[in-house]
């Protein structure tokens, strides 16, 4: 079952006060927005400026016929729903409003119970049409940036290599070696990598946007995860002098999720935390629940970013690039992997910085409760579980 | 007196490869890895020619250099200095953004593609050396 969308819209176009009445109470009860009109024109006027995820509409009317409110409610938004109030044994003028766009119908005198059913119905598969429409939307984008990806991102190295070699056939051909020939090789070498690096992260960021990376959504104690994470990486701190530390608070920190996602979620942040730092420094990683939220922050001790650059911090293939300096190392996917993972989950993801001290990046994520069903879906009762560790 | 050629790109391996093949024909190069660091070194050293990226990545920023050169009356006395624009991609600019009639006006003396064709770099820097040498004297 798709997430319900906060406060949709239902608009009941129907000649009868009482059924004005009835139906606009039982929707709401529903949690539905429910405008009423008395006739065609208007209904159509109401249509337009509250602009509904759903019509229910009395056939039979008098001025403007209820097979041209569908009609024209479908000139304005082709996507609404729209249900058909008939007559009593009026399957004729039912198929008819079908034809013409309707997507169901109910024939009068119907109860509570019939009209709830066909609104959920209704709702379900709208939004079921507005996610593949999104879908759709996205799709495109991918397709645009992965255009750019490989026009700009991939060439700049290959361009760098290709020059270093072809000025290296020329000066040979002359008889002469650079200075820096060995230099160049590592260069070379080093570009190659940095390719190799990006299709990699891009192959991820693809795999996470395609659902692929996520296999299975069970639940996941990230006490335990973290640190098998820090442990991977000691050698690259160790490398960089920087110390690995870990507070997380055993037998609380359970998400719901998928363990890949959730290693490259804090892989990324973790070796952020090691490159940008300053030799003596630390990456100090805390974990802790808080009204119903797994928090864990990783903070480095580094040099703290810019207020220019938090806006596109998270942004594809944004890397910090200060005048005159080399630009930052790495592929600029990683916290946009990061961000991108976080809220598949439905979590949030935010960095606090001061220049000279070093950032902090604050993972949000809803914690797992025993409420919710084997199919992943949340099952919000309403009951406030205590997840607040002792 | 060599001639100074200014390479104004922001791969510091491009600058690299290319400064090393321009001081082995005998010339003097300078480098700048940013329009802003560029249009500084133009009017700190005036050079006789200038190799200039679009980079593509900080909005076309070459263009600005470009256009500043060619336009603005604080560089009326670069604004013969030969600029070859440089991109990695093969059709003209033209044909790939949407340029507003301003920039659409900018026009570098020629648009090379990287990586460089290195008899054909050297050719146009002879030749546009040249001629500004000649005009100067």
């Amino acid at each position: 079952m798709s997430e319900p969308a906060t406060s949709e819209t239902v608009v009941v176009i129907d000649d009868d006060y009482a059924m004005r009445l009835s139906c606009r109470k039982i929707l709401m009860k529903m949690g539905l927005r429910v405008p009423t009109f008395e006739d065609g024109a208007s209904g159509l006027e109401g249509v337009a400026n509250w602009k509904p995820d759903m019509v229910v509409v009395d056939l039979k009317m008098p001025g403007i016929s209820g097979m041209e409110v569908i009609s024209r409610v479908h000139e304005i938004d082709p996507q609404i729903i729209i249900v058909v109030i008939t007559g009593y044994a009026a399957i004729d003028t039912a198929v008819q409003a079908m034809k013409g766009g309707a997507y169901d119908f109910l024939p009068k005198p119907f109860s509570p119970d019939e009209l709830r059913l066909i609104v959920n119905r209704g709702l379900e598969r709208r939004r079921l049409a507005l996610e593949s429409q999104r879908h759709r939307i996205e799709r495109t984008m991918v397709e645009r940036r992965f255009v750019t990806f490989v026009s700009h991102q991939l060439r700049t190295p290959l361009v760098a290599i290709h020059q270093y070699l072809d000025v290296l056939k020329h000066l040979d051909e002359t008889g002469d070696t650079p200075a820096g020939r060995r230099e160049w090789i590592d260069r070379c070498l080093t570009r190659i990598e940095e390719l190799q690096n990006l299709i990699a992260d891009w192959l991820t960021l693809a795999k996470v946007e395609g659902g692929a990376l996520y296999k299975e959504r069970i639940k996941v104690d990230l006490s335990r995860i973290i640190p098998d994470i820090l442990k991977t990486y000691q050698p690259m701190a160790l490398d960089q002098n920087v110390s690995l530390e870990a507070r997380l608070q055993e037998n609380c920190l359970f998400v719901w999720g998928d363990r890949n996602c959730l290693s490259v979620l804090f892989d990324n942040l973790i070796t952020n935390a090691i490159k940008y730092n300053r030799p003596g420094g630390t990456v100090t990683v805390s974990g802790t629940v808080s009204r119903g939220e797994v928090v864990v922050a990783v903070a480095d001790t580094g040099v703290g970013i810019p207020e220019k650059y938090r806006p596109f911090l998270f942004d594809e293939f944004f890397r910090v690039r200060d005048e005159g300096a080399k630009k930052t190392p790495g592929t600029g996917l990683g916290l946009h992997i990061s961000k991108r993972i976080v809220s598949e989950m439905g979590g949030t993801v935010d960095v606090d910085s001061e220049i000279g001290s070093g950032s902090t990046f604050w993972v949000r994520l809803p914690a797992w409760r025993e409420s919710e069903e084997a199919d992943g879906s949340q099952n919000d009762a309403g009951r406030e579980t205590s997840t607040d560790c002792r | 007196m060599s001639a100074k050629v200014l390479l104004i790109d922001d791969d510091s391996d491009f600058r690299a490869a290319v400064k090393s093949l321009l001081e082995g024909h005998g010339y003097d190069v300078l480098e700048a890895s940013s329009g802003h660091e560029g249009l500084r070194m133009v009017v700190e050293h005036k050079p006789d020619a200038i190799l200039l990226d679009i980079m593509m990545e900080t909005t076309v920023e070459g263009y600005g250099v470009t256009h500043s050169l060619r336009y603005l009356d604080e560089y009326i006395e670069f604004r013969h200095i030969p600029i070859f624009m440089v991109s990695s991609i093969e059709e003209s600019p033209d044909e790939r953004f949407p340029m507003s009639a301003e920039v659409e006006m900018i026009r570098p003396d020629r648009y090379l593609t990287k990586p460089l064709d290195i008899p054909e770099l050297l050719r146009f820097l002879e030749t546009a050396v040249g001629a500004a040498k000649s005009s100067m004297a």
